[in-house]
C-alpha cells in the first residue's frame, strides 16, 4: 500500500519550503502533489524530466500538480508506484477533508495528517475574524503540528504551543527552525516491537496491535468506531465480518472510517496508532465485546 | 457603403441626448444617429429597411456574467425544474414533480445505448416537498448503469448504488460529504472531493472541460435567442488552443455576438496569469474583448460556501471557503492591475466582498490606477456601507438578482435568514450610494435572459411569489440600464456598446414589445424577434 501523507496549513506557514527540502533531499521513492505548480523550485541540477504538469527528479521522485480532481491525481501518481505520496493541501483548504478520501482509495493507506503552523504569526491568524475559522478548521484534525519559524516566534511560542494544545490536544508538536524536518518526524514514529509502550520524546505516539480471527458483528464494530477515545488517531488492518466470506481492510482516522472487502488473504490483525493516552486494556475489552 | 435606416415602432436609445426615436442610420456596422424620418433625408442614396416596423428596437444586451458552457451543458439531458430552450431552439422541459423527474430519467435510460453512464444536470429539489431523493429511486432505473444527477446549485449529486460500490462508498465508509439514513449511505453526495470521485468512476469525469467550436456557436445561438449582442465567458483558461478558435469564430462577419473572455485567474499561478494577460490585452478584434481577468475569493451562498459575515449562516452551517485567502489578495489584485488588466471580483457573500473592497483600497492608495472599473460580481449580500465604500473607490457591482426568484425561499429558510434574504441583491441602494450597476444569469446556472433579469429586478418576487423589499426594486429605464450600459461600463466597452448613439456599434435587441408598455410583472414574457449585431442582422 502506498502512505498518503497529507500537509496542510494556512498561507505562509511555510509548506512549499518544506516541499521543496523533502524533494531535494528525497532518501525514498515518493510523488509529491502541489496545487501551486509554479511554486516549486527544484534545483535544475536534481531535475530528469518535466511537463507542464509534473517534474520527475533524478532522484526518483516525481511532483505534480493536483489540478481539478485529487483523486484523479492520485490515481494517475500511484502508476508510478512510489511508497509515499506528500500531498499539499492549499492554503485555504482543509486538509482533512481531502485526508479522508485516501480511507477507501484503492491502494492507499492513510499516515499522519500534518499540519504546519507559523509560530509567530499563529495566534493572529487565529484571532482574526476573517480566518480565524479557516486555520482553526485546518488544524483541528491534525495528527502532526509543525510550528515554523520558530526563531522568529520569540515569547509567542509558547502561547502558541498554548493554542494548538487547545484546539488540537492529540496533536504530536515539533518545531522546525528553518523548515528543516525530515521525513522520518512526519510520520507516526513508535517504538520498536520490545519497548512498545516507552515513549519517549522522539516516539510520541503508542501503538498496539489487536490480533483475533473471530469476526466482528457488524453493527458492533461501527458503534464502536463511533466512540472510540480521541486517543486513538488511527487503526489500519483487516478482520471479519458477521459471517461474510474473506476480510475487510478497515482504516480509521479521526472519527471517520471506512471498511472495504480485501482479496488478500493477510492475517486478522488491527494496528492501532494512539497518544500516550492510549489504554490498550480498554481498547481490548471493547474489541472484544465487538466480537460476533 | 450604403446607409441603411431602420424604422421601428419605437426605439429606445438609452443616450440622454435623443432618448426616443423611431429611425436608426446604419453604416459599415456602426451606427451613424437615431431619430425620426428626416434621417433618410441626410445620408444621399440611404434605404429605409421597414422589416422592424412593428417592433421595439433597444440597445443589444449585454450578459456580464455568463460562462460559455451555456453552449455545452446541453450535451447532457436536463432535469431541472423550470423550461429552458436548447441552442437549437427546442424546449428542453421542466420536470415539475419528482414523479415527471424519475420518468423523463426512465425514458433517458432506455435511449441510452449499453455500457454508456447517465449523466444529467439541473436538478432542483428545492421545489419539491417529498424526500429527498434516494439511491433507491435510481437503482428502479438502472443497477447495471452508472447514473449522476447534478443539482442546479452545483453542490450536490445523487448516484445510483453502482456509482457508490464503484466509489468505494458503502454504509461502511463514514466520511464527509456522504449522507446517510439508518439504511446506510443515500446516494446523495456533497463537496468536492466526493462529487469528483463519483462522477469520474461513472464515466464522467473529464466531460466539457475545454471550449470547443460547436460549444461556442451554441452559446453564441442561446445570446441571440435572448437578445444579447455582448457576452462574457466569465472565467477560461485562455490557452492557444482557446484563443484560436475563439479568435477564428469571432472573426466571420456572420458571427452573432461580441465575446468578452475574462482570464480565469485560478488557471493560472499569479506570475503564469499577470503574464498571459499580459501578452492578450489589445489582441482582440471587433467581436472578441480580452484583458479582464476573473478572480474567485469565496463559494456559494446555497451551497454553504459563501462568506458570510456575521451572524453568519441562518441554519448554523459553519461558515464558508475562501478560495483565495484575505491576505493573499491585495498582492493578485496590485499584481494584474499593474499589467494593465480589468479585474472582476466573484464575492457572494458579505464578508468576501468586504475582503475585496479591503484589498482594492489598499492597492489604489499605493499604485492609483483611475478608470479601473473593478467589479465585484454576485456581489449578492453587500450593505449601504459597502456600496458607499464601492462608489468612492470606483467600483461597479453586477448583481445576481435572478437569485431572488431561483433561491430566494432558500436564502429565507436556510443561508441569510428570513431578515437578511431579502435584502440582498439590493439593486435600488446600490445605485443611489453611486455604483454603476448590472445584472446577470451567471448561465448555465440560471437561463441566459436579460429581459428574465429585468423582471427579477423589477419585481423582487420569489419562486413561491412573496415580494423581497420592495423598496429594493429598479424601475424599468434602471432595469434596461443594468443589461445595457451598466455592464457595458464594467466590461470597458460602454464607449462602443450599451446604447444607440452615434459611432457606436450597431447592436440591437428588437423585440416583440415595448418593455416601457408592458406590465411589469409582464417583462419576463416579451419575446426577442432579432438581434443586431454590427448591422447584421440575426433572426433567432
Ligand atoms: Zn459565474
Amino acid at each position: 500500500m502506498i502512505r498518503l501523507l497529507v500537509v496542510g496549513g494556512f498561507l505562509g506557514a511555510g509548506k512549499t519550503t518544506l516541499i521543496n527540502r523533502l524533494l531535494a533531499r528525497a532518501e525514498r521513492r515518493f510523488a509529491v502533489l502541489v496545487n501551486d505548480f509554479g511554486s516549486v523550485a527544484v534545483d535544475a541540477a536534481l531535475l530528469a524530466a518535466a511537463d507542464a504538469s509534473s517534474m520527475t527528479l533524478a532522484n526518483g521522485c516525481v511532483c505534480c500538480s493536483i489540478g481539478d480532481d485529487f483523486g484523479l491525481a492520485l490515481e494517475r501518481v500511484a502508476a508510478g508506484g512510489p511508497e509515499l505520496v506528500v500531498v499539499e493541501a492549499s492554503g485555504v483548504s482543509d486538509p482533512w477533508r481531502i485526508a479522508q478520501l485516501a480511507l477507501v482509495e484503492p491502494g492507499y493507506e492513510l499516515g499522519p495528517l500534518v499540519v504546519l503552523a507559523d509560530a509567530a504569526d499563529l495566534p493572529r491568524l487565529l484571532a482574526d475574524p476573517a480566518i480565524g475559522d479557516v486555520v482553526r478548521g485546518q488544524l483541528a484534525y491534525a495528527d502532526i503540528v509543525v510550528l515554523t519559524k520558530t526563531d522568529l516566534a520569540g515569547e509567542r511560542l509558547v502561547q502558541t504551543r498554548e493554542v494548538v494544545r487547545t484546539i488540537r490536544p492529540q496533536a504530536h508538536v515539533i518545531e522546525a527552525r528553518h523548515g528543516e524536518v525530515g521525513l522520518a518526524e512526519l510520520d507516526f514514529a513508535v517504538p520498536h516491537e520490545r519497548a512498545r509502550f516507552l515513549a519517549t520524546a522522539a516516539h510520541p505516539f503508542r501503538t498496539w496491535t489487536w490480533r483475533d480471527p473471530r469476526p466482528f458483528d457488524r453493527g458492533a464494530l461501527r458503534a464502536l468506531l463511533g466512540a472510540l477515545p480521541a486517543s486513538v488517531l488511527r487503526i489500519k488492518g483487516f478482520c471479519g465480518l458477521d459471517e461474510e466470506a474473506g476480510d475487510f481492510l478497515l482504516q480509521y482516522a479521526a472519527e471517520r472510517w471506512s471498511f472495504t472487502r480485501s482479496g488478500a488473504g493477510a492475517e486478522r490483525a488491527l494496528v492501532v496508532i494512539g497518544t500516550q493516552a492510549l489504554d490498550p486494556a480498554y481498547l481490548a475489552a471493547d474489541f472484544a465485546a465487538a466480537l460476533r | 457603403m450604403a446607409v441603411r435606416v431602420y424604422s421601428a415602432r419605437r426605439v429606445v436609445t438609452m443616450d440622454a441626448t435623443t432618448p426616443e426615436a423611431t429611425h436608426v442610420a446604419v453604416r459599415d456596422g456602426r451606427i451613424l444617429g437615431a431619430g425620426g424620418p428626416e434621417l433618410l433625408g441626410f445620408y444621399p442614396g440611404a434605404v429605409e429597411d421597414a422589416r422592424f416596423a412593428g417592433k421595439v428596437i433597444v440597445p443589444g444586451f449585454v450578459e456580464g456574467h455568463a460562462h460559455a458552457s451555456e453552449g455545452m451543458v446541453w450535451r447532457r439531458p436536463y432535469l431541472g425544474f423550470f423550461d429552458r430552450t436548447m441552442p437549437d431552439g427546442s424546449t428542453a422541459p421542466g420536470a415539475r414533480t419528482r414523479a415527471d423527474a424519475l420518468e423523463r430519467l426512465r425514458t433517458l435510460e432506455a435511449e441510452l445505448p449499453p455500457g454508456e453512464p447517465l449523466l444529467v444536470w439541473g436538478f432542483d429539489p428545492i421545489y419539491d416537498d417529498g424526500p429527498r431523493l434516494h439511491r433507491r429511486d435510481l437503482d428502479a432505473i438502472s443497477t447495471s448503469r452508472p447514473i449522476v444527477v447534478s443539482h442546479a446549485s452545483g453542490h450536490i449529486i445523487n448516484v445510483n448504488t453502482l456509482v457508490l460500490e464503484r466509489s468505494g462508498f458503502s454504509a461502511d465508509s463514514n466520511l464527509d460529504g456522504l449522507l446517510r439514513d439508518a439504511d446506510g449511505l443515500t446516494g446523495e453526495l456533497m463537496g468536492p472531493p466526493a462529487m469528483q470521485r463519483a462522477t469520474r468512476v461513472a464515466g464522467g469525469g473529464g466531460l466539457m472541460q475545454r471550449l470547443d467550436e460547436p460549444g461556442l456557436r451554441a452559446f453564441a445561438r442561446q445570446a441571440a435567442r435572448a437578445g444579447i449582442t455582448t457576452a462574457t465567458d466569465l472565467q477560461r483558461k485562455l490557452d492557444d488552443e482557446t484563443l484560436d478558435l475563439m479568435r477564428r469564430v469571432t472573426a466571420e462577419p456572420g458571427f452573432p455576438m461580441r465575446l468578452v473572455a475574462a482570464l480565469g485567474a485560478r488557471e493560472y499561478t499569479l506570475a503564469e496569469g499577470v503574464a498571459r494577460i499580459g501578452q492578450l490585452l489589445g489582441t482582440g478584434n471587433e467581436k472578441l474583448h480580452l484583458g479582464i481577468v476573473k478572480l474567485t475569493v469565496d463559494g456559494s451562498i446555497q451551497g454553504f460556501t459563501g462568506r458570510l459575515r456575521w451572524p453568519g449562516y441562518h441554519n448554523g452551517a459553519p461558515n464558508g471557503m475562501w478560495y483565495i485567502a484575505p491576505a493573499e489578495l491585495e498582492g493578485i489584485v496590485a499584481a494584474y492591475l499593474r499589467v494593465g488588466a480589468q479585474i472582476h471580483i466573484h464575492t457572494n457573500g458579505d464578508e468576501a466582498s468586504a475582503v475585496a473592497i479591503d484589498a482594492l483600497e489598499h492597492v489604489l492608495a499605493r499604485c492609483p490606477r483611475p478608470e479601473h472599473r473593478t467589479t465585484l460580481q454576485h456581489c449578492q449580500m453587500a450593505d449601504a456601507a459597502q456600496f458607499r465604500r464601492m462608489a468612492a473607490l470606483g467600483m461597479a457591482a453586477n448583481l445576481f438578482v435572478n437569485h431572488i426568484y431561483y433561491w430566494g425561499e432558500q436564502h429565507a429558510a436556510l443561508t441569510a435568514g428570513p431578515v437578511r434574504a431579502p435584502r440582498m441583491n439590493a439593486a435600488a441602494t446600490a445605485r443611489r450610494e453611486g455604483v454603476p450597476v448590472a445584472i446577470h444569469s451567471d448561465a448555465p446556472v440560471t437561463p441566459l435572459g436579460p429581459l428574465f433579469a429585468m423582471w427579477c429586478v423589477v419585481n423582487r418576487l420569489t419562486s413561491k411569489g412573496r415580494v423581497f423589499a420592495p423598496a429594493e426594486r429598479l424601475d424599468v429605464a434602471q432595469a434596461l440600464h443594468a443589461v445595457t450600459l451598466g455592464p457595458a461600463w464594467t466590461l470597458r466597452l460602454d464607449h462602443a456598446i450599451g446604447s444607440i448613439a452615434p459611432g457606436k456599434f450597431a447592436d440591437f435587441a428588437v423585440l416583440e414589445d415595448d418593455p416601457f408598455d408592458v406590465a411589469p410583472e409582464r417583462l419576463r414574457e416579451i419575446d426577442v424577434h432579432a438581434t443586431v449585431v454590427g448591422g447584421v442582422v440575426c433572426l433567432p
